[in-house]
């Protein structure tokens, strides 16, 4: 078996791990299919434009972002009981090892964002079908990013249950600072220059906007938007794996982390 | 009554022991009200909601309030499923003071993780008053301990398996919040999901919460319907819990 072989096999369990879990998927499917049908529709009579079509193609990107961080999870678990041991018996490599993590993140992403998009297909009728096969893989690439990023929060959580502070934290600053509930042009009114920066180079707002204007806009993609989102997810991807490559390392050098 | 407080102060130092949890949970809230609160606010037409900044700001405590309680209820049922409970009632304490301790330390974790955003929301939408803030605080904390007596309530699920119970837990959460006034009044919610609304204990206690804070009642429940709503469920619910430990709890194998 070939260590690319090897790293494959790792992923694909890892993967299989994230649909497994009951309790997260009760609480995932719950919850973004009731914020879809339910918070969207009660606000679409709250609100003067439609609100619903507005917040639909967000909230594909929030279970996206969701099912992502579950890597940093899956990754504090091996490191909290010691499974992580295990692993490093493996015959692949430490960077083959994150690597897989990371890919099984972006997978366990992009799959369960897939199966939102069709439900979102259902409630708002999509205009251009052939963006969002189009955007799928640059999808991926802001799945491994944040699967990256929780990596990085796992990594470095030493103490008790404090991951899930860090975790808790991550994603409401991520999806509060973002247009996934609101327009990018709200923001500008209202609050301040440096939030409006980070709100719009945030890459769930890049995703959202991407969604909103090319499959249920009709508008072509935009090329920009695609390499903004590739230039901002990359970074976190590699953070990341290379924190939790120094972890690793660090483990197999002392024995501890 | 000493063991009962010593019992309820241990379990009320893990929390402060985590101080850096404690201080992060009250910057995300102000996150969240200064960010999503406001931003919503100038969505929502003033004409069908006026100052729906306050109104959120509420329905973002009771979330809190929320999750508290059902953490509470939660890590007394793991602890019990993990076999830590046998450990508790060898403890020289009555079955009775051991709830009770359990409930002090609900209502103290409710009052650490929801006080400070409480007096922070009112001074800054410019309500704040004692008498207020008290009363607010009472309802909210009725809350929680309804809350954590229903997360306790399904604990005999946990005995068969865990993970079924946190699946059911989670999803309960989740469809508690959404259909319920928390985030919007109870007229705006579509005519198929208002009955749902109705059944959902947090309904009960945002409307409480915001009427002893003085929010227009038209847009309201019956603020007496809405304390014996949420009086009963405590009550009910923790009376349920205490035979729950007595007939189920006690003397299950622990995983």
């Amino acid at each position: 078996m070939s260590e690319f072989s090897r790293l494959v096999h790792i992923a694909r369990t890892d993967f299989s791990y994230f649909f497994r879990t009951k309790w997260l998927m009760a609480i995932l499917i719950s919850l973004n299919i009731s914020d879809m049908l339910v918070t969207g529709l009660v606000y679409k009579g709250l609100i003067a434009f439609d609100y619903f079509r507005f917040l639909v193609p967000g909230i594909v990107v929030m279970g996206l972002f969701s099912a992502a961080t579950d890597t940093g999870r899956r990754i504090w678990l091996a490191l909290r009981e010691g499974v992580v041991q295990y692993y490093m018996t493996l015959p692949v490599r430490t960077s083959g090892l994150v690597a897989a993590y990371i890919i099984s993140g972006g997978l366990g992403g992009i799959v369960y964002s897939g199966v939102l998009l069709i439900i979102a297909f259902v409630v708002v009728p999509p205009q251009g079908i052939m963006n969002a096969i189009l955007l799928l893989p640059f999808l991926f690439i802001l799945a491994t990013g944040i699967a990256g990023l929780a990596a990085f929060f796992a990594s470095i959580s030493r103490v008790g249950e404090i991951y899930w502070t860090y975790a808790q934290a991550l994603q409401v600053s991520m999806v509060t600072i973002s247009t996934i509930f609101y327009p990018a042009s709200t923001i500008a009114q209202y609050l301040p220059g440096p939030i409006v920066t980070m709100a719009e180079n945030n890459p769930l707002s890049l995703a959202a906007g991407a969604l909103r204007d090319s499959t249920f806009g009709g508008t072509a993609l935009s090329t920009s938007v695609v390499f903004n989102l590739l230039i901002v997810s990359l970074p976190l991807a590699g953070i990341g794996a290379l924190s939790y490559w120094i972890i690793l390392r660090t483990i197999r050098i002392r024995g501890k982390p | 009554m000493n063991r009962v407080l010593t019992l309820a102060s241990f379990n009320v130092s893990q929390i402060v022991a985590e101080r850096a949890g404690l201080f992060l949970s009250w910057a995300l809230f102000a996150l969240q009200f200064g960010i999503f609160g406001s931003l919503m606010s100038h969505l929502v037409q003033s004409s069908k909601v006026q100052d729906y900044f306050f109104f959120y700001g509420v329905g973002l405590m009771v979330i809190t309030v929320f999750d508290t309680g059902s953490f509470v209820g939660r890590r007394f049922v793991e602890r019990a499923h993990e076999g830590e409970l046998p450990y508790y009632l060898s403890l020289p304490i009555s079955r009775r003071g051991f709830l009770e301790s359990q409930a002090v330390y609900g209502i103290v974790a409710t009052l650490l993780r929801a006080g400070p955003p409480l007096i922070g929301v009112l001074a800054f939408t410019g309500r704040l008053n004692l008498l207020g803030a008290f009363f607010a605080l009472i309802s909210l904390t009725t809350l929680g301990l309804g809350i954590s007596g229903i997360m306790i309530s399904f604990s005999f699920i946990a005995f068969k398996s865990i993970d079924i119970y946190n699946a059911i837990i989670a999803g309960l959460s989740a469809l508690l919040v959404r259909f319920s006034t928390v985030f919007y009044p109870l007229m705006f919610i579509p005519s198929f999901y208002s009955p749902v609304a109705i059944f959902s204990p947090l309904t009960y206690g945002s409307d409480l919460t915001r009427w002893v804070l003085g929010f227009d009642p038209q847009l309201l429940l019956n603020p007496v319907l809405a304390a014996v709503v949420v009086t009963a469920i405590a009550v009910g619910t923790l009376s349920l819990s205490a035979g729950i430990v007595d007939k189920i709890i006690e003397g299950v194998k622990a995983a």
